[in-house]
Formats: structure tokens, sequence, C-alpha cells
């Protein structure tokens, strides 16, 4: 199963992420947020334990993905790995592993809720985000 | 999607997606287009997004869309739209994540062929002395309160810390300070994230461009904006950065619950909004205002490096290289303003996403020598082709709550400007056209590659022609500055 895939949109970007589950689909997205932006490292050297809230599903990945933004810009880190420790509709706990970045020439400015998707597919589940950069 | 044939022709450049065509719109929407950008238009789902905000309560008159409209998220980029202020509501994701994306250019007295021996230098000075990229820490610490300064209020901090000269104040909307700005409703984390970032440009479409006036088409406004042919002139592209981001992105995500308080339905939850009047709406206002105020405070500093920059180089070699401001604007904002609807005037708030204010002459907020010719509205075209200087009109008040486009509107997605473009080669072909390019991603350069863009020129004639813009000036880059 691919993580993710891109998906064309006149402006921003806009990407589907896929999970056998739904912590894995959360994962993916988060991976596919840090691709797009080629600020993937290979080597991880530092972890953090991540919380996010949100009314629903959808909010709580907006949410989740605008965390790990808000960090990556203001402890200069990029996350490669992303476990997702607990999971219900409105709330997430996640320990990622990164490492420190050299500043990104392009970036994601933030996660919308437009066109925004969480689907049971018949492999899984499917995630379609669109983010402004 | 909607076609074209469902679609009212009400003048030679101006069509209307009547209010008929779905049951949960509130008013009409009218598209500003020749049959070209038109055509453009409907291929992705910027009409779509448009009819969306038809649906948000309280919205007056007509929802409109700019020439250089393109798909975004919520509402369109390139789209204007107006709520009564007294029942209407207010929707951050309808200003967008920028808030206060803008444009600032400076003006020399140096003509073009005295520069030219010296651009090399120059280009290589401003990418050196103006930080961009993300996360890139700017020149200037904040201590203490200087955030709040900032936040409350804008250019006025700019002035007493000597990075704005007097003379720049009036020629920025709204002087550069909203007067309602609020630091207390800015979160902290927004607050983090704009911490290092004053005086930064950014990533993405963001640049600074140095440019020569290639053509004047009016001699009034060229002589009030000290315009003259093959002038050196600098624009500067750039907003709230991650302050701002995260405005948007607190207020989005708190507006989700908001929206059921008030019992608002909407097509895109990216919309959601708050009465305007309400407790929660005046926060957004008050957050709105103050990161406004930091991309005011951001342009300026970026002002003061680019005014650096050119005594650096210049000094001993040019006289006059000194840089006089034409004018700053926003276009992503909401503001309450006075129009005339149906005969009376009407206290709304006009939310511009990748459009600006374009107030036509005699506007009461208009400084005194601006009045005769009516606001500077300042269009970046794509990167490495033209822009234009335009005026506001009589037309822009009457037909568009004084608004008009914010530049060419993009055509191809990003992820097509890098299968079809590459960057060194774009590079090239700039070079060879006399064009200096620093740039810190070439990738992020294909990207931006005009054929992903409209042509801006196309736009502006529109503009023009419908009487909501009124040509002035036509700019040629000699240097591209990017992240």
């Amino acid at each position: 199963m691919d993580r993710y895939q891109e998906l064309d949109h006149t402006a921003d970007w806009s990407f589907r992420a896929f999970g056998r589950d739904l912590a894995e689909l959360f994962a993916n997205a988060a991976y596919a947020l840090f691709a797009l932006e080629g600020a993937l490292d290979a080597q991880s050297t530092l972890t953090r334990e991540i919380r996010a809230e949100g009314i629903d599903r959808e909010a709580l990945l907006v949410n989740w993905l605008s965390e790990l933004l808000f960090l990556q810009e203001t402890r200069y880190e990029t996350y490669q790995r992303f476990d997702i420790t607990k999971l219900t509709d409105t709330e997430l706990e996640a320990t990622v592993w990164g490492a420190q970045a050299q500043p990104a020439t392009k970036f994601i400015k933030a996660v919308t809720y437009h066109d925004l998707k969480i689907e049971q597919t018949e492999k899984g589940w499917q995630a379609t985000v669109v983010v402004d950069v | 999607m909607i076609s074209k044939h469902e679609l009212e022709r009400l003048s030679e450049f101006v069509w209307q997606v009547p209010r008929t065509y779905r049951d949960d719109m509130r008013a009409p929407a009218r598209m500003y287009a020749d049959e070209e950008l038109l055509d453009d238009a409907l291929e992705d789902k910027s009409v779509e997004q448009l009819i969306n905000t038809t649906t948000l309560p309280g919205i007056v008159k007509y929802a409109i869309a700019m020439p250089d409209i393109h798909q975004g998220y919520g509402a369109p980029v390139g789209g204007v739209f107006a709520t009564a202020a007294s029942d209407g509501v207010i929707s951050p994701g309808a200003v967008g994540y920028d808030i206060n994306c803008g444009v600032r250019v400076l003006a020399s007295r140096v003509n073009a062929d005295e520069l030219r021996p010296h651009l090399s230098n120059l280009a290589t000075t401003l990418y050196r002395n103006c930080p961009s990229g993300v996360g890139v820490s700017g020149s200037i610490k904040l201590r203490g309160d200087d955030m709040e300064n900032i936040l409350n209020r804008g250019a006025d901090w700019t002035l007493e810390r000597g990075y704005a000269q007097m003379e720049d104040l009036p020629r920025t909307e709204e002087y550069g300070r909203i007067p309602y700005a609020d630091a207390s409703k800015v979160s902290q984390k927004a607050q983090e994230r704009g911490h290092d970032q004053l005086g930064t440009l950014g990533a993405g479409n963001h640049f600074i461009e140095v440019d020569r006036i290639a053509a004047l088409y009016d001699d009034e406004a060229a002589r009030v904006l000290n315009l003259f042919e093959n002038q050196v002139v600098v624009q500067i592209h750039c907003g709230s950065r991650g302050l701002g981001h995260q405005v948007c992105q607190d207020f989005v995500d708190r507006f989700q619950r908001v929206v059921k308080t008030y019992d608002i339905v909407l097509p895109d939850r990216e919309l959601v909004a708050a009465p305007y009047a309400s407790p929660e709406g005046q926060d957004y206002v008050g957050a709105m205002g103050a990161a406004a105020n930091f991309a005011f405070a951001n342009r300026q500093v970026l002002a003061f490096h680019i005014r650096r920059s050119f005594a650096q180089v210049l000094t001993g070699h040019v006289t006059d290289f000194d840089l006089h401001p034409v004018y700053d604007i926003a276009h992503n904002m909401a503001k309450l303003e006075d129009h005339e609807i149906q005969g009376e005037t009407t206290r709304v708030v006009v939310h511009r996403k990748g459009a600006t204010r374009a107030f036509g002459p005699q506007s009461p907020v208009l400084p005194k020598d601006l009045k005769a010719i009516g606001q500077p509205v300042l269009i970046p075209g794509s990167m490495g082709t033209m822009s234009f200087i335009l005026c506001g009109t009589a037309g822009s008040m009457a037909q568009t709550f004084g608004s008009s486009c914010h530049g060419a509107g993009r055509v191809w997605s990003r992820h097509r400007a890098k299968k079809e473009v590459r960057g060194e080669k774009l590079r090239a072909e700039m070079n060879e056209r006399g064009i200096e390019v620093r740039a810190g991603s070439i990738s992020g350069l294909a990207e931006e590659a005009p054929q992903a863009y409209k042509d801006v020129s196309r736009v502006v004639r529109v503009v023009d022609a419908a009487g909501i813009g009124k040509l002035v000036a036509r700019l040629e880059p000699l240097a591209v500055i990017k992240g």
C-alpha cells in the first residue's frame, strides 16, 4: 500500500494518504506532509511527544498535522517517523522522530478543512487533505 | 461543475451566476473576465468556491471574482464579498492564512541604465540582507513587550525604532496600523511562530524584485506618485508569516464549534464563520488586525533592509538612490467599510482574498496627495514577466466594494509546473534576458514559472476596461530575489 499520493490543485498542494487502520492513516498523512516539503531526513536524532485534540476525526487530523508544522517552524526540526500511541475520534497522542533541520526553502503554511475527507475503503482508510503553500 | 451557458453575460467583461443556480445561494456571483480568462476559471473549482461564499449569512449585493481568480480553499483566490456588519458573518478562511499578505512598491530617482553596472552586486546584497526561506531568523531580535507593540501598533512601532521614514506611513494602507488590532487575541503559539520572523520574506510565491518603469499610461498619476520612464523601483511581496498562519488556523479551528452555536450551515468547513458582532467574531477581528500590523511591520523592516542594501552598493557610484514609498497594499483582509447599497450607505465587512482594496479618487481614507488620483493598486505579475501599477476608480467603488485584482493568478498546479519546467533552465532564460536571479530553491523557482500563471497584462486589461481600476504604469524586472 502506498503511504500517500499527491493530487493536483491549481494553487496549493493536495494529497491523499492511506492506512490499513486509522492510526496508520494519521501517521502516513504526517509522512506525506514532510515528504511533500522534501524535508525527510535519513537520520533520526530526536523525539517529541505530541498531543492533539479536535471536535471530530477530521478536525483532529487537521490539528495533528498543524501541531507538527508549528513544531517544525518554531524548533527548526523535521520529522519522519510517527507512532500514534493513542487515537480516539477527538484525541491523539504520538511519539515522533526527527532531526534538527536546515531552514526549509519550501514549506506548508497551513492545513485546511477544504475538501477534507476521511473515508473507509476496501483496503482500509484514506484521507484527502488540501494544504496552503 | 458550472458551464459557460449557465452564466448571464451582463456586459463585455462581467458574467453572473444567477442566485437560482444553487438552492443555498443567498446572492448572485459575478465574474470579471474576458472569454479566455473565463474559460481558465471554469476549468477548476474556482467558481464553485465563489458560489460557496454566497451562502454566507448576511452577504450583500453579490460575490465577485476578479479576472485573476483561481482555486484556493474556502473562498477562491481573487474573491471579494461583503457581509452586513449588523447581522452578517466574518469568515477567517475567506481571508486566508497569510493575513495581510501584500505588496509594497518603493521608487528611486535612478534610471535603469545607471543601475545596470551594479545590478549583480545589488541582487546579491539584497539576497543577503533580506532573509528568505522558512524558519529563517530575522535580523531583528524582539525583546520584552516588542511583540505586543508590533501587534497593536504596526508601522508606528517601526517608525519609533528607526525602520521607517515619516513619509512611509501615509503611503501604507491604513497608515500601516489597524486601529482595532488587539494583541491579547493572538495566541501564544502564533506569537511564538512570529517571534523570529520579523523582517523575513518567507518562501512560496513571495519575492523582492528590482524593476524598471517600462511604460506610463497616466501623466497625472505618474506625477503624483513621482514615477518616470526607465526609473528603478522595487517591489516587496510578503505577509504576516507564521504568525498570521497560526491566527487563521486557531480561528478556523475554534469556529468549527462556533458555527454550531449560531446554527450556521455551510457547504465547506473551511468557510466557517461567526457573526461579525458576536464576541467570537470580534475576537477574530482583533487578532486579524494584529496579524495585519505584523505584516505591515514586516514589509517595513524589509524596506529598511532594501534601503540599506541600495546604500551599501550604490553609495559613491550613483546619486539619488534613496527609495521613496509609492504605496503598500494588503490583499488578504476583511475590513469594516461603508459602501452604497441600493442608494443607502451601509456598513459592511468586505472580505478580500487575493484581491486588493482599490478606493477611488476623493476617498476620505486616502492621504491628501492621493485624493486626486485614487488609491494606488499594485499588481505583481508572474516571475520574470511584468507588473503593473493602477489606481482605484469611481467604478471600483460602485461595482466591486472598492476592490481590484491582485496578480496574474495561477493556471497550473505546482505539481505540473515542477514536471514541465526545469528551474535551472528557467533561471538561464531569465539571465539571458538580463534579469539577475537569486533564489534559495531551484524547484521553488520552477513552481513559480510564468507558464504556471495567467497573462497578467490580460488581467489588468480587463480591470481597466471594466472600469474597476485605471492603468498607471508597467514594470519590467531587472532582478528577482526569492526564498
